[in-house]
């Protein structure tokens, strides 16, 4: 049991140079699957360890702490791992096809091996105690997915991606100055070192500024509004299976690493009084939740219109984070997984029904409804799903988002909430007509593969599932509110 | 089982035999049949007094300790009965409806139908304000494709609107309200008395009687009553027994629901919130009517007197006073009644001869006289003439308001049943009066099939007139005591 934490990065590591001896894409598409299958196995069982007997540490190379590099694996590290883990699953399940069909045959087998580094990438960032090795696992994903963005067949692609580097690089310097400052002041890389000794530091300018910098980078990291723009570019250009993937997961890393950095390592200090920085973000995700709602609802397509939507999501998950209750934290974690599910499943139809389409105009979903009225099912459900209505997970979120922000100081920031989860109502309902109500204009048909419906169809069922018993989402983040907190919840 | 649990699981698995028959030739049988069986389980719950156990079931847990659970009260069994045997007699009548106005895709229709009239029996049996929130918004989502069943841009369009209304209204006034109520409880069962009955907060309690008004919208107080109107761009069948009976009563039946067992009638009176719905209520039964006198289309004044009527109940409840109470959900089954008998007879004038609009009804008594006669009937009920049931429910209103020393409200009633008149008289002089138009198809005439079912809710109707003594003796023993 106590390997786990260290199996769960090291094993695919050890499988990638094996990988790239076979170069067979049929085979390393296989060795992926079964390796995520095995990883998303290994997750579990941490999880359910983790939620039995506490915390589980791993010291490498048996090195005692502050010295040695230690693996970290609370309730936190578990819930966003599962999430990363599935969401990789399923679009590799539902992704083989899209990928030949997409990405060059000559690179399919590089792509396979680029997707699980950064996969790596992601399950060290959640899984390290270290902050200096956070940043290189953050490294370690923002190399792979540049990857990942550049073998879109699109025009744009390129420059995605290069862009996709750029600003992902500044945001990581970003926050290597911030590990920096605080190695100075607390003399120590590792995090519960760093918590401990933060308390004695004197605070400086620098700290504050440390603080400055990490929210720069996080907020780069996890698109927070007005540093979105990357994040529409990278889903209208990227492999649109990867959209699929980030969609469910680069932007939730962020949300992590912000948890963890302000709500864990730096909560002795309240990073957020400073300087109003708690209001100065609600402020900002206000503007951006209505914003780019109003954005979505006013573009044509498609894949713009999920990116915006997802940018207003994300400022949702802030909202309820910076009200700093434990209420407000748990309401996020809970959507942070609800809506990884939602989109990631509406992605995943929008690639599956449009492979090799940039641009996918709202005329292109015309006539669906009758072709594929099974398919499309799932697409209802889901849309229901970003809505909020209710049996859906979404409306468990928005319940809870709602619930912590009116027992908090900031009860009128529900009524923002509020009205833009009918605007999304509005621009949702403009696709589910086009699909239902008019007719194909192309007679192309789509051919839809059993192995991607299973995909689209247990994402569907996750958030069914979801919004009828939340007995897991809402306990588990329940908990760890409570422990980054401290204190009860009603 | 249950029997509550059997009545729901047995519609459920009436959609899926509806479905996995869907191209048989005669699906309305399945339908009435479906229809029929939904009565007998009503009666069967009536007979057996199972609504005396007030336990509650709980199916799941979606929230932690919030459940979707089910029990059945004396209120809800009235609209229980009251919607199902309805929905019979509209089952009877689609399926020639549809013949003979040429519609396509009937499994469609039954199908959503049959959804509607299950979310609208949850809606009744939810023992809570969770569940009937979630069964009100499936309620909206599944008449949506009822309301667009044309498809054409015009129906799309106001099937568009119908959804937004709806969705919107419930999601930003309704659950915030929802969220309010369990903050402060802790629960949101349905308990005599209320749950809030002990929270001291004037102003608070206010808030979430503005924010119920508007956020069940689907009981069309204005200012958001506009996707009643839209809604009538639908199939007959659809108008008649959706937004005349089941989607706008379940509005009203959570009105109900919120004011005697959510908040309770003593905390309304001494915050003085109740004043807030009457104001609304009044505003909307005096303006529904002015609106109504100016509409032509037969289909459209129906509407708008629909929220007139609806108010009435509204305005009945928030009066607070027992035999105003008892008004309410005598109103509830009589104006039922009344329009659902108007709209299927304005859904045969238009079937047989094409005619929409009440100017052009001159001398259609002589074409259909079984149907003006049923309809002058349905007329007579909304004015609340005797001897019609209109009458009985209007008496009592006002025995109520006398009861209550709020005397002003006399003149509200008074005034809008002489606008009720206003509108409603030229649709009973016109054809028995005025000659008819040689315009019109002469040879085209009344469908008996699509006659006798309204002839039948019409026969309930006198019937019911002289035997209201049994309802109110019932409402007396198991809703309010006089």
């Amino acid at each position: 049991m106590n390997q786990l934490p260290i199996l769960i990065i090291i094993l695919p590591l050890l499988l990638i140079p094996i990988l790239l001896l076979i170069r067979k894409n049929e085979q390393v598409y296989l060795l992926s699957i079964i390796i995520s299958f095995i990883n998303l196995i290994l997750v579990c069982l941490l999880f359910y360890h983790v939620q039995h007997s506490g915390p589980l540490f791993y010291e490498l190379g048996s090195w005692k702490a502050p010295i040695g590099i230690r693996l970290n694996a609370d309730l936190l590290s578990c819930y966003f791992l599962l999430l990363i883990n599935l969401m990789s699953f399923i679009c590799l399940i539902s992704g083989k096809e899209l990928i030949n069909r997409q990405i060059e045959k000559e690179n399919i087998y590089l792509f396979y091996i680029a997707w699980l580094l950064c996969n790596i990438g992601f399950a060290g960032i959640i899984l390290t105690n270290d902050i200096f090795n956070l940043f290189v696992f953050l490294e370690i994903s923002s190399l792979s997915s540049y990857f990942l963005i550049s073998q879109g067949n699109y025009k744009g692609s390129m420059i995605a991606a290069i862009q996709y580097l750029f600003i992902g690089s500044i945001g990581a310097v970003f926050i290597l100055l911030g590990i920096g400052i605080l190695y100075v002041h607390t003399g120590t890389l590792n995090m519960s070192d760093i918590s401990d000794n933060i308390i004695n530091a004197k605070i400086s300018l620098s700290i504050i500024f440390a603080i400055g910098l990490f929210f720069l980078g996080i907020g780069i990291k996890s698109a927070i509004f007005p540093l979105h723009g990357w994040l529409i570019r990278t889903y209208a250009y990227s492999p649109s299976v990867i959209v699929a993937y980030f969609s469910g997961t680069s932007t939730k890393i962020g949300i992590y690493i912000l948890i963890r950095v302000f709500l864990d390592i730096l909560n002795n200090i309240n990073p957020f009084e400073y300087y109003s920085l708690a209001q100065l973000i609600l402020f900002l995700s206000l503007v951006g939740a209505l914003l780019s709602t109003i954005y979505a609802i006013k573009q044509t397509e498609i894949k713009k219109m999920f990116a915006f939507s997802s940018v207003a999501q994300i400022s949702y998950i802030l909202i309820a984070i910076m009200i700093l209750t434990p209420e407000g934290v748990a309401a996020s974690l809970i959507h942070v997984f609800n809506h990884s599910i939602i989109k990631t499943g509406l992605f995943l139809i929008i690639a599956i029904l449009f492979v090799n389409n940039q641009n996918i105009k709202l005329d292109d979903l015309s006539g669906l409804g009758k072709n594929h009225p099974f398919f499309m099912s799932a697409f209802v459900v889901l849309s229901l799903g970003l809505i909020g209505l209710p049996l859906t997970s979404g409306f468990i979120s928005k319940w809870y988002i709602i619930q912590s922000l009116i027992h908090s100081d900031y009860w009128y920031i529900s009524i923002v909430v509020l009205i833009t989860s009918f605007m999304t109502l509005l621009y949702m309902w403009k696709i589910i007509e086009k699909i239902y109500f008019s007719e194909s204009v192309n007679n192309n048909v789509i051919t839809i593969l059993n192995h991607q419906v299973i995909g689209v169809f247990v994402l569907m069922a996750l958030t069914i599932y979801l919004g009828l018993d939340a007995s897991f989402t809402t306990s588990v983040s329940g908990e760890i509110a409570t422990s980054l907190l401290g204190s009860e919840i009603k | 089982m249950n029997s509550i649990i059997l009545h729901l699981v047995f519609i459920i698995l009436g959609i899926v035999i509806l479905y996995t028959l869907r191209n048989i030739k005669s699906l309305y049988i399945v339908h009435v049949l479906i229809s029929f069986l939904s009565l007998l389980f009503s009666i069967n719950a009536l007979v057996t007094k199972k609504f005396l156990i007030q336990t509650h079931i709980d199916i799941i847990q979606i929230i932690p300790n919030l459940f979707i659970s089910f029990s059945l009260d004396g209120l809800g069994i009235i609209f229980l009965i009251t919607s199902n045997a309805l929905w019979l007699m509209t089952a009877i009548y689609s399926d020639k409806y549809l013949e003979l106005n040429k519609y396509k895709n009937k499994a469609k229709f039954y199908i959503f139908f049959t959804l509607s009239m299950f979310a609208t029996n949850a809606i009744i049996y939810s023992s809570n304000l969770l569940t009937a929130f979630i069964f009100y918004e499936i309620l909206t989502i599944s008449t949506y494709p009822l309301v667009t069943f044309k498809g054409d841009s015009d129906s799309i369009s106001n099937g568009k609107k119908y959804l937004y209304y709806l969705l919107g209204t419930s999601i930003i006034f309704l659950l915030p309200a929802i969220i309010i109520i369990y903050s402060i409880a802790g629960t949101l069962d349905y308990e005599i008395g209320g749950i809030l009955a002990s929270y001291n907060n004037p102003l608070m309690i206010k808030i979430l009687i503005i924010l119920l008004i508007f956020g069940v919208a689907k009981s069309a107080i204005m200012p958001f009553h506009k996707w009643l109107p839209f809604a009538m761009i639908a199939p007959t069948p659809v108008s008649a027994l959706l937004h005349a009976v089941a989607v706008v009563k379940s509005g009203v039946f959570i009105i109900i629901k919120v004011v005697l067992y959510i908040f309770g009638p003593l905390i309304l009176q001494e915050s003085g919130a109740n004043i807030i719905i009457i104001l609304f209520a009044s505003i909307t039964i005096l303006l529904s009517s002015i609106i109504a006198i100016k509409q032509d289309s037969i289909k459209l004044r129906l509407a708008y007197s629909t929220i007139g009527q609806l108010s009435y109940i509204v305005l009945a409840i928030a009066i607070l006073a027992p035999y105003s109470i008892l008004a309410a959900t005598l109103h509830l089954i009589f104006h039922a009644i009344g329009k659902i008998i108007l709209f299927l007879t304005a859904g045969i004038i238009t079937t047989g001869i094409g005619i929409k609009k009440v100017s052009e009804m001159n001398g259609l008594a002589s074409k259909f006289p079984y149907t003006i006669f049923l309809m002058s009937l349905g007329a007579l009920i909304m004015i609340g003439i005797p001897p019609t049931i209109g009458f009985i429910s209007k008496w009592y209103l006002i025995v109520g308001i006398i009861e209550s020393t709020k005397i002003y409200l006399l003149a509200v009633i008074i005034i809008s049943t002489l606008l009720n008149a206003s509108y409603y008289l030229p649709m009973i002089y016109k054809p028995y009066f005025k000659s008819f138009e040689t315009k019109y198809n002469e040879s085209n005439s009344e469908d008996m099939r699509l006659v006798t079912p309204v002839i039948i809710i019409g026969l309930a109707a006198i019937i019911l007139f002289f035997n209201t003594d049994s309802i109110i003796i019932f409402i007396q023993e198991y809703i309010i005591k006089l």
